[in-house]
């Protein structure tokens, strides 16, 4: 039996990557998977009556520390505003390479809550900031206080007490580079230390929570139950900032996806099956199927999508009960579903298939990084011919995009002046188009080609080089699509059709976030970490826990 | 002083407001990048050629070109890094004047690893030669034969390179390279709402 990977023109596409769901790759369940034996501790609470203090949260192996440092401020409701504008948040938090001292915490204290606006030190390692969902928190409170648990559908539907806007790492606004912290065995996943963040947050609300409420009546209430606080995450409202990232960074995308899709053909080379692993696909998927009901969103983008996975689910079901095992089994099943549901169906079934198989799946999570430096620079000893020859074999689905189309070039990318955001607007009658960014990947590389073309082809591309400059930024992506073929999105990425929040949802996948909420085309919210094991629990944690029922 | 990362974007949107293509300001970027992780100057050496301005800078795109004076130091290492693999670019050339060379020294660096070559440069001012091995070559006659009362400082802490000044006028020009958002922006632009309280 010979599978192959599936092939980037089938995979590479937005409708498909914005599709993708959790999995065992997801780099939040890694981190839980990397960190269960690390000690975590609860290292100091300074918070008044009110809930606004710090609190610092300590994990550590040997001699090996990190620590959050949380700090809850005060926020009058018309500062409570979304990123665009926002400059106050209800909670920020950095985490610490080490211990922190009282000095360090003063620092971190007179720089951390203003984010962008601070400075940090390479003694600190990511920076983010959350803000109360208010309904919930005082709800929370409210009931707590009283020496009541709080009303679970209130809380479930919602999936989170704060939300997150912004996990910042890698040396912005001061924060170590990369370069620090790489070679560290336990950070050889992608994203541990921005997950670790989100993780010690999460604790961080469930601590305010009970405390406000202890403070509020100390002879009547009650902690948070265990039962409810692991079935909150930490939610997150994302925009257009993370949409250039994937484009950014190719060499890191192609890890993410090669290790699903080697994953994926792995489990369909599977000769034999057994009933006790075809069980437990169907345990996921009952109880991920309950769950969906508190996927909620107002977003008819994603209702059209939902409802689709939930009748596909149901199509999936009627064949799966009937479905006999037998020789390649999984291939059969992934064939079936392919060919008879929708993007978003199939790749929630694809991250179903990879639970039964921890052995398989577990291992590659540590594939999904890559030192992005090996291929930065340019070949060029290539002829003109050749690289002509892998844009037409690599870049296929551009070629044929006539990008004199006003429809083909509406949008263009750029960083906001007042935010040093990424933004996407309409060319046509928006200004600022001569700063946009680099972005417009097929458009650019639809016209190298064009140039190329133009010139002799057995001269090298250096030769290309000393005369034109314009398109070295895409030429050297060519080169990398050559050597890692899941490094590009093949759509245009400029295109009025576009819907970034795609781009947002393949990533946010990757991260491990699950009940997807568009606000709007390019902004969305999520959860993280919902029916995670908590603090004091993880060193329990099975990592079947995304997989258990919310109520 | 500020991160590795926030150098190379600062460089290469400023080398970008310049007018340098994204190509030529990703390079850049990550070349004074490794310049200031190596503990050399390389942002005011970038500085100092943004102040003499890119107008004024003569670009090598042709090895056998007339002008070269004032010859600019990014141009010049991305040629010989892009075309140094060519038999006959292996000889001597003799140029004038080229500003800021230390900001080419990465490319070379780049190009004598990749292609197993030596670059020997050689003037009244300089004289050092760049090899594929691990370590840049400096003139054997200025090593002593011993060292006195002679001490090691190890640590981890990078030493910051530039002035504030320096820092400031280079990061108020990788703004240039950001739009100005209106109030409408703000809205279509990002696609967030205004409000959080809920």
């Amino acid at each position: 039996m010979k599978i192959e990977l599936r092939k980037p023109e089938f995979v590479m596409k937005l409708d498909r990557l914005g599709s993708f769901h959790q999995s065992k790759l997801s780099f939040l369940r890694s981190f839980i998977r990397e960190f269960k034996d690390w000690d975590f501790q609860t290292h100091e609470l300074k918070l008044d009556n009110s809930g606004f203090g710090h609190g610092v949260y300590v994990v550590q192996k040997g001699n090996k520390q990190y620590s959050l440092v949380c700090f809850s401020n005060h926020l009058d409701e018309n500062e409570r505003s979304d990123r665009v504008i926002a400059t106050k948040w209800d909670a920020s938090f950095v985490l610490y390479d080490g211990i922190p001292s009282s000095a360090d915490i003063q620092r971190l204290k007179e720089n951390v809550p203003l984010q962008e606006q601070g400075r940090v030190t390479e003694k600190e390692l990511c920076l983010s900031r959350a803000n109360k969902s208010v309904r919930v928190f005082e709800h929370v409170v409210d009931q707590l206080s009283q020496g009541q648990q709080p009303d679970t559908s209130l809380l479930y539907n919602v999936g989170y007490l704060y939300r997150t806007t912004a996990v910042y790492g890698s040396g912005k606004f001061g924060l170590a580079d990369r370069i620090k912290i790489q070679d560290r065995e336990e950070l050889k996943g992608p994203f541990r230390l921005e997950m670790m963040l989100v993780f010690l947050a999460r604790q961080f609300t469930f601590d305010v929570v009970n405390h406000v409420a202890y403070h509020r009546s100390p002879t009547t209430s009650v902690k948070l139950s265990d039962d409810i606080a692991r079935n909150l995450g930490i939610g997150n409202s994302t925009g257009l900032g993370m949409a250039p990232f994937i484009v950014n960074h190719p060499a890191l995308l192609n890890q993410w996806i090669m290790a699903k899709e080697k994953a994926l053909r792995a489990i369909r080379l599977l000769e034999s099956v057994n009933e006790i692993e075809k069980n437990n696909f169907q345990s996921y998927l009952s109880t991920i199927q309950d769950n969906i009901k508190y996927w909620k969103t107002d977003s008819d983008y994603q209702i059209q999508k939902n409802g689709q996975l939930t009748n596909d689910l149901k199509d999936f079901q009627k064949y799966f009960n009937t479905k006999k095992i037998e020789k390649y089994f999984w291939n059969e099943v992934y064939e079936w579903v392919e060919k008879n549901t929708h993007a978003e169906c199939c790749e929630f079934i694809v991250s179903l298939m990879m639970e039964v198989y921890p052995d398989i799946v577990e291992p590659l999570s540590y594939e999904m990084s890559i030192n992005e430096e090996n291929y930065f620079d340019i070949d060029t000893t290539r002829n003109i011919q050749d690289i002509c020859n892998l844009i037409e074999k690599q870049y296929t689905w551009l070629l044929e995009i006539d990008f004199e189309q006003k429809d083909n070039i509406y949008n263009f990318w750029y960083y906001s002046k007042n935010k040093q955001e990424p933004r996407l607007s309409d060319r046509f009658s928006e200004e600022g188009a001569d700063l946009e960014l680099p972005l417009a990947i097929a458009r650019d590389i639809h016209h190298l080609y064009k140039g190329l073309k133009k010139m002799d082809p057995k001269k090298d591309i250096s030769f290309y080089l000393s005369k034109n400059q314009q398109y070295r930024h895409v030429l050297r992506r060519v080169f990398i699509c050559e050597q890692l073929p899941y490094s590009e999105i093949q759509d245009n990425t400029i295109s009025k059709t576009l819907i970034p929040v795609d781009m947002l949802r393949l990533k946010l996948s990757f991260f491990g976030a699950t009940r997807f909420d568009p606000r709007s085309d390019r902004w969305v919210r999520i959860t993280m970490y919902q029916g995670a094991p908590l603090m004091k629990e993880i060193s329990l944690s099975n990592d079947n826990w995304s997989y258990k029922k919310i109520a | 002083m500020h991160s590795l990362y926030e150098i190379e974007t600062t460089v290469k949107r400023s080398a970008k407001s310049q007018g340098l293509s994204w190509g030529i300001s990703e390079e850049i970027g990550k070349s004074i990048r490794i310049l200031e992780q190596s503990g050399l100057q390389g942002l005011e050496s970038f500085k100092n050629i943004v102040d003499f301005g890119f107008d004024n800078l003569t670009k090598l795109t042709d090895i056998n070109q007339k002008t070269t004076t004032h010859l600019c130091p990014i141009h010049f290492g991305i040629f010989f890094q892009d075309q140094s693999h060519l038999k006959e670019m292996h000889q001597t050339f003799k140029f004038e004047s080229l500003k800021e060379p230390l900001i080419s020294i990465p490319f070379f660096i780049k190009a004598a690893k990749k292609n197993l070559i030596y670059f020997h440069i050689h003037s009244s001012e300089i004289n050092i030669s760049i090899t594929p091995g691990e370590m840049t070559s400096i003139n054997q006659n200025q090593i002593p034969t011993s060292i006195n009362n002679f001490s090691i400082k190890v640590t981890q802490q990078r030493q910051q390179q530039y002035s504030n000044e320096t820092w400031e006028d280079l990061y108020q020009l990788s703004l240039e390279t950001f739009v100005e958002e209106t109030e409408e922006k703000k809205l279509s632009g990002a696609g967030a709402g205004l409000s959080d309280n809920d």
